[in-house]
């Protein structure tokens, strides 16, 4: 305890500035941590003994048709009801315009009647074409990795282990292409579960629903591989079921998400950056803590080497991380470069001098995974209420002030260049697909979606240059409501300085996938394996223990996980360590 | 989603509406005040189309402005259209909400000719706004006080059955709540709100909105861009057929 305290007082010095965190070549390099969303779930699942049924499966011998996994918490139920179907094979793709999947799925908040699943038999196999209620959580759909599917069935059923280097380069038997929640096509707003214990963090139920359909996929295979072979069918090995993740495929539309919701993204960043900097305070490694670190450098290689990806700017960026993680863990041989004060702090003040912002963010991952007893705590402050809220009250010079101080990326941008003014974000009538158009290309620049924030902020700036500070702001608001949006974000960052992206969204070398990949690091996803500028492919709860695992000692120790294999080296300082 | 009598969640309301408004051309900012006062009405058990359709209307058909002017005058405080037209609810619900965090209220806010009154109250209601009474006498002769009373209660009383949320233009007047001028409106039908309840009532039932809501979604439409060949194939994801 006085430890911890200690290391409370003073890690404030070590806090990284928004300046150089909410930059998009360093979001764009984000890993997980312990603090993602994923771990937080798990972590719960275990310390509150969480315990899973499957309560249907009405399937033919195909395995189409309905089934229902139940997670029961202490306070109440969820029901993943899981619809499958067979469906043409050029009628499978990523897109959010796609109009059939191998499998839909909703979660019920509670135990669902047969008159509940008759309803959603008639609506969530349409998914964004059908009508939701307030009992339904999350909607989500699926499609197989149809080599793995295949792979797997086929071992099993012969009675041999599938081809681990196989499910390895893939990491999933499916890949959902989307997963709503909060109030989507009249699912249940955040708001009636936010009071929730196991709803609090963020994005808690889509995640439930997430986990619940990999464990879907992987009793799916199994019960068609004993279909198939009978009793000559074996199920998988523990090891391999748990390397098996869900696939997902993410487009552009949880870019305009991160820019809708400031204070959140905010919320999210001062945890992790929190948790940094408490780690580089701390003057003496707490006990075992420096051996934990060196082995799981060892460990992440092996992660990386798994890392295949097609994309010829992410392979090159993970060639330069084995060749630096290599060089980090030559560097940490010299004991005289760890074993002082401060060590983490040293440790990252070495990466961040010599090496790329990939390397940066994963040796951040990696120095905060030790230290679940001063960071854990952290997750219970990742989630908001606060709506930004437009106050008149403040002063036009206050508003100058921030301005100069918190947006001077935005204000110095020249704007008549064409390449600082190249995108647009616009709504498609498909499906109200987000894209991200070019302007004299695409046309829909008169609907762009309000995502400008620097442009919008320049414009601003320039009103209020030639505007005397005698006024106030509800009265400028009066004269120019065409800055009322930009003032609300402007103020909210006064507030929140982590809420701001710092770079241009509409510039010609703008890439989306960046803050896909800050997102999804935060949800505790990994494997990015980028398919464009536009979505990335991803990897979820790969390495996660299992429903019948989750109450191992081992829990909560799966991040960067190895093919095949459960992590080779214990963790510490976690709840599971506790937990054993 | 065009089709009339759904049920859709506040989620819903704030993603629609807020487009609805930038779809008849007001500033993006105001719309987003507009969509959260419209979750307000909502969460109230009214039907957020039925109280905004003749706001939206009226801005795109020019019978209303947004352009506002205000002035202070020995009886307390005036906000009207520059240009004596109908004043827009959109305008005028935010900056009634900016009048009262800046000034406070010491005297009587007038606000004149406003198109749809409601809207003002659930603006003021949304932001938390109490200890004020709104109350308006409409084109139909039809007498309406609201009291905000606290974050937890709220009463409308009015001369007639005539639904508020269908009330159109009129000078509004807002004050502090007193204890003595607490029903003004003499035999007025008292209905009295608990924000707690009506809020669980809505999370677990929905929204209800009725044959207003196409022409809602008519005016958020305007936010979309038709697609095309080209348009489709430079989406992300495009042109891949799964074969992982």
């Amino acid at each position: 305890m006085t430890v911890k305290l200690k290391i409370l007082d003073k890690y404030l010095d070590f806090m990284r500035t928004p300046e150089k965190v909410m930059r998009l070549d360093r979001m764009g390099s984000s890993f997980p941590t312990r603090l993602s969303f994923m771990r937080t779930l798990i972590r719960r699942m275990a310390k509150e003994a969480w315990r899973f049924e499957r309560t249907l499966r009405n399937v033919d011998k195909e395995g189409y048709g309905v089934s229902v996994y139940s997670a029961i918490t202490p306070n109440r139920t969820y029901s993943l009801i899981a619809f499958t179907q067979e469906i043409p094979a050029d009628m499978r793709t990523d897109r959010v315009i796609a109009e059939v999947w191998d499998a839909t799925f909703s979660l019920f908040d509670g135990v669902p009647t047969q008159e509940d699943i008759d309803y959603l038999a008639n609506n969530t196999p349409l998914q964004e074409g059908g009508r939701y209620r307030p009992s339904e959580l999350v909607l989500a759909r699926a499609n197989k990795s149809l080599r793995v599917f295949e792979n797997i069935i086929s071992s099993l059923a012969s009675g041999v282990q599938p081809d681990l280097e196989l499910i390895s380069s893939v990491g999933y038997l499916m890949r959902t292409t989307a997963v709503y929640g909060s109030g989507k096509f009249g699912c249940a707003d955040r708001a009636k579960i936010a009071d929730r214990d196991e709803c609090n963090a963020p994005f808690q139920v889509e995640l439930l629903a997430v986990y619940l359909i990999r464990w879907f996929t992987i009793d799916m295979v199994e019960e068609l591989a004993q279909e198939r072979g009978g009793k000559k069918a074996v199920r998988l090995d523990k090891n391999i079921s748990r390397f098996i993740g869900v696939g997902n495929s993410t487009g552009l539309g949880m870019a305009p998400f991160l820019l809708k919701h400031p204070s959140l993204i905010h919320n999210w960043v001062v945890a992790k950056e929190t948790a940094l900097a408490r780690v580089r305070s701390i003057e003496t490694a707490l006990p075992g803590t420096i051996e934990v670190f060196l082995k799981s450098l060892l460990q992440v290689g092996q992660h990386i080497d798994e890392w295949n990806v097609a994309d010829e700017v992410q392979s090159a960026r993970i060639s330069l991380l084995t060749d630096e993680i290599q060089a980090l863990r030559m560097w940490c041989e010299d004991e005289s470069n760890i074993y002082r004060p401060y060590p983490w702090n040293g440790i990252y003040q070495y990466v961040e001098d010599n090496f790329s912002f990939e390397c940066q963010e994963m040796v951040v991952s990696l120095i905060i995974e030790p230290h679940g007893s001063i960071v854990d705590e952290l997750a219970d402050t990742m989630s908001t209420n606060s709506i930004p809220k437009f106050k008149a009250d403040m002063t036009l010079s206050q508003l100058k002030e921030v301005v100069a101080d918190a947006y001077n990326w935005a204000t110095t941008i020249d704007f008549s260049l064409e390449e600082s003014q190249h995108h647009f974000w616009y709504y498609s009538e498909d499906k109200l697909e987000p894209r991200f158009g070019s302007k004299g290309v695409d046309k829909g620049v008169d609907q762009e979606m309000p995502l400008a924030i620097g442009r919008d902020v320049h414009d601003l700036n320039k009103v209020l240059l030639e505007t005397d500070d005698d006024i106030s702001i509800g009265e400028f608001a009066m004269t120019y409501p065409q800055f009322r949006h930009i003032i609300r974000r402007i103020q909210n960052t006064y507030e929140r300085p982590y809420s701001e992206v710092q770079d241009n969204l509409l510039s010609e070398s703008m890439r989306p996938l960046d803050l896909l990949r800050f997102k999804l690091a935060f949800f505790g996803a990994s494997k990015f394996d980028p398919k464009s500028d536009l979505w990335t492919r991803i990897s979820m709860y790969q390495g996660a223990p299992l429903p019948d695992q989750i109450s191992e000692p081992n829990h909560d120790c799966w991040s960067f996980p190895i093919a095949g294999r459960s992590q080779s080296y214990s963790c510490i300082n976690c709840t599971c360590q506790k937990a054993g | 989603m065009s089709k009339s009598r759904l049920t859709i969640s506040l989620n819903e309301v704030l993603f629609y509406f807020t487009r609805a408004g930038f779809g008849v051309n007001a500033p993006i900012g105001v719309s987003e005040d507009f969509a959260r006062s419209n979750i307000w009405v909502a969460q109230n058990g009214f039907d957020p189309s039925e109280c905004s359709l003749k706001a939206l209307d009226n801005l795109d058909s020019r019978k209303s402005s947004l352009s506002i002017q205000f002035e202070k005058n020995e009886n307390g405080s005036h906000l009207f259209c520059k240009e004596g037209n109908l004043l827009s609810a959109l305008e005028a619900s935010v900056s009634c909400v900016d009048w009262l965090e800046f000034n406070g209220l010491n005297g009587k806010l007038m606000v004149t000719n406003v198109d749809c009154p409601l809207l003002v109250v659930s603006a003021l209601g949304a932001n938390q706004c109490t200890g004020i009474k709104v109350s308006w006498l409409d084109n139909s002769n039809n007498h309406y006080q609201v009291n905000l009373c606290d974050e937890t209660k709220w009463e409308i009383i009015s001369s007639s059955e005539a639904p508020v949320e269908k009330s159109n233009n009129a000078d509004i007047e807002i004050s502090a709540l007193n204890a003595s001028e607490k029903i003004s409106i003499k035999n007025g039908k008292i209905r009295t709100f608990n924000v707690t309840d009506e809020k669980l009532k809505t999370l677990n039932n929905g929204v209800k909105v009725g044959d207003k809501w196409p022409q809602i979604y008519e005016y958020f439409s305007r936010c979309l861009v038709k697609s095309s060949a080209e348009s489709r194939a430079s989406g992300a994801g495009a042109g891949l057929v799964d074969t992982d």
